[in-house]
């Protein structure tokens, strides 16, 4: 595959550091991160296969990562990387939104592909909900994208070179939101995106108790529990990190559990990556059916606990 | 006070048609406001409401925005006018020319102290307008916010993310743009139908605000839908004992 001269990658998290670094090493000769922290971490991220490191320093107390906008976007301008991709976090898309408009150009995200074309970046990513993917390209010295999660994996060994480790002096930005107070969030640490088996409840089920006839289900099949949109926004019977689709999780799990879901293609979206889809549903022309490997047209609520007293009867 | 609420009309998902060469056609769709949108209208609808002010509301976009029943559709939620960029050039229009419009279009309605936009369009969700325009107006600017509450010239708010919720301080005037839970939309009453075609509707084109030149700068090389993953499809009817045995048995070797 053909590369560009210089790639950067920008991410808040050490994993996602990882991950973009390795997929900058495909699409570039020069990979160079952009680094928060700690000396120690700007080491970690030259382990992790960066040829050079931005290293913005710690951030004081209250500092937003958004005020290293204008430092970066100084430093962007400066040396002129042909990509920038980014982690897809909400901070990771306003920021590289805040850096786009600040250079003049658009910010392609969400990522599934990218691919170089004779030198032309060109970027694979989803559209109207699902519907279909759109590929496309960014004019403009660098283009800017974030990539979505799986995309692109750690090799297995650290390079074991170390990059070189260039300081970055802090500019002030003419205008910032100060950060009061930091709270962890309830509930917020499950990460359905990294799960191997995949329970999906939807509006199939008339109480929100009734969920635990799934539950045991989930608990029986090793399954994360996830929802579709109307469960964690609709009716809040779950919190939203767990519901699927286009605006929740993408999924890409072994096995995806649907019960008492439709199957919308805002929600398959999120699903249709599994290896296999099991669903049950009592609407036999529910779309859902169109896509699963086994099904059942029934009711859920009889269907549910026999299916589970087999499962225990079995193991 | 002076709010604007920025809004997005997209075609209805659901009348979206993949044909077969997996090329999307929009012949049929109806269009609507922007279901996220509707949030951003909301919040700055509360707003006014609570401390005064005014609120006004703008759009950009082609010619579906003319319709006039998505014109009282936003002015029956609140607002007190409308603003509307229409042109053709923005028939889709990427994320940096819908923001390069907005902001245009902002400087031009005059003084303002707080634009609010969805957390991301309807059709393409790229969570970007809000980010891209803060910084094409040079204002402070954040996303992801689940609460504003106004204390004197600044908003304290709260801004969910994926692990931890911050507490923030945005100095005024700012763009913000807002999630899904930080409010549920009103439905408008009739009265408020009626009221909503009475209120002022000022439309631009590009070449109003001086932005004949600006362009995409992205461009689209293909939209297909993806290909069908080849799926078994052994269903089964029923509630039976034995039909659920036999769905077991199907799945037995996957599940345990």
């Amino acid at each position: 595959m053909s590369q560009v001269k210089k790639v950067w990658v920008l991410a808040e998290k050490t994993d996602a550091l990882a991950q973009l670094c390795a997929g900058g090493r495909q699409l570039g000769e020069e990979v160079a991160a952009l680094v928060w922290g700690s000396r120690e971490e700007a080491e970690k991220a030259a382990a992790y296969g960066a040829d050079k490191v931005y290293w913005l320093g710690s951030p004081d107390q209250g500092r937003m990562l958004e005020d290293y906008t204008t430092t970066i976007g100084e430093l962007l301008k400066k040396e002129i990387p042909d990509l920038l991709l980014v982690q897809p976090s909400r901070r990771g898309k306003h920021m590289a939104g805040r850096l786009a408009a600040g250079l003049g150009t658009s910010v392609i995200v969400d990522a599934a592909e990218i691919t170089i074309v004779q030198g032309d970046i060109q970027i694979k990513h989803m559209v109207y909900g699902g519907a279909a993917f759109r590929e496309e390209r960014a004019f403009g010295p660098t283009t800017i994208t974030t990539v979505g999660p799986g995309v692109f994996s750690v090799p297995a060994e650290e390079r074991g070179s170390h990059g070189e480790i260039v300081e970055v002096e802090f500019r002030e930005p003419a205008v910032s939101v100060k950060c009061l107070e930091k709270k962890s969030k309830a509930g917020a640490e499950v990460n359905l995106n990294a799960a191997k088996r995949v329970l999906g409840v939807g509006r199939g089920f008339a109480e929100q108790a009734d969920l635990k006839m799934a539950e045991e289900l989930a608990g029986l099949i090793g399954a994360e529990v996830g929802c579709s949109r109307p469960i964690a926004e609709g009716v809040n019977w779950m919190a939203r990190e767990r519901y699927i689709g286009v605006s929740g999780a993408m999924l890409k799990p072994e096995i995806y559990f649907a019960v008492g879901i439709s199957g919308q293609v805002q929600h398959m979206v999120g699903a249709n990556q599994a290896k296999t889809i099991i669903a049950i549903n009592k609407d036999k022309a529910a779309p859902i059916f169109q896509q699963a490997d086994y099904g059942i047209v029934g009711d859920l609520y009889k269907i549910l606990p026999v299916l589970s007293s087999l499962i225990k009867a079995n193991r | 006070m002076n709010i604007i609420a920025c809004y997005k009309v997209v075609p209805e998902e659901q009348d979206i048609v993949v044909l077969q060469d997996r090329s999307l056609s929009f012949a049929r769709a109806e269009w609507k406001i922007g279901q996220y949108d509707l949030n951003a209208v909301e919040a700055g609808v509360r707003i006014a409401e609570d401390l005064g002010g005014r609120i006004s509301a703008l759009s950009v976009g082609a010619q579906p925005l003319e319709n006039s029943k998505l014109k009282k559709g936003v002015l029956s939620r609140g607002p007190e006018e409308l603003y509307l960029v229409v042109d053709s050039k923005l028939e889709n229009a990427d994320t940096h020319l819908t923001a390069q419009t907005l902001a245009a279009a902002i400087r031009k309605i005059g003084a303002c102290d707080l634009i609010l936009c969805g957390e991301g369009s309807g059709d393409l969700y790229a969570q970007q307008v809000g980010a891209q325009l803060g910084e094409l107006l040079n204002l402070s600017c954040i996303n992801g916010i689940s609460k504003i509450t106004l204390q004197d010239n600044t908003i304290i708010a709260e801004r969910t993310l994926e692990n931890e919720v911050e507490v923030l301080e945005i100095p005024l005037p700012a763009v913000i743009s807002v999630t899904t839970d930080i409010n549920l939309p009103r439905i408008p009453s009739m009265k408020n139908i009626l009221a909503a075609g009475k209120k002022p509707v000022t439309q631009w084109d590009l070449s109003a605000l001086e932005l004949q030149q600006a362009e995409n700068k992205t461009q689209v090389l293909s939209t297909l839908a993806p290909e069908q993953v080849e799926r078994k499809q052994l269903i089964l009817e029923g509630e039976s004992e034995e039909v659920i045995q036999k769905l077991f048995e199907n799945i037995r070797k996957e599940l345990l």
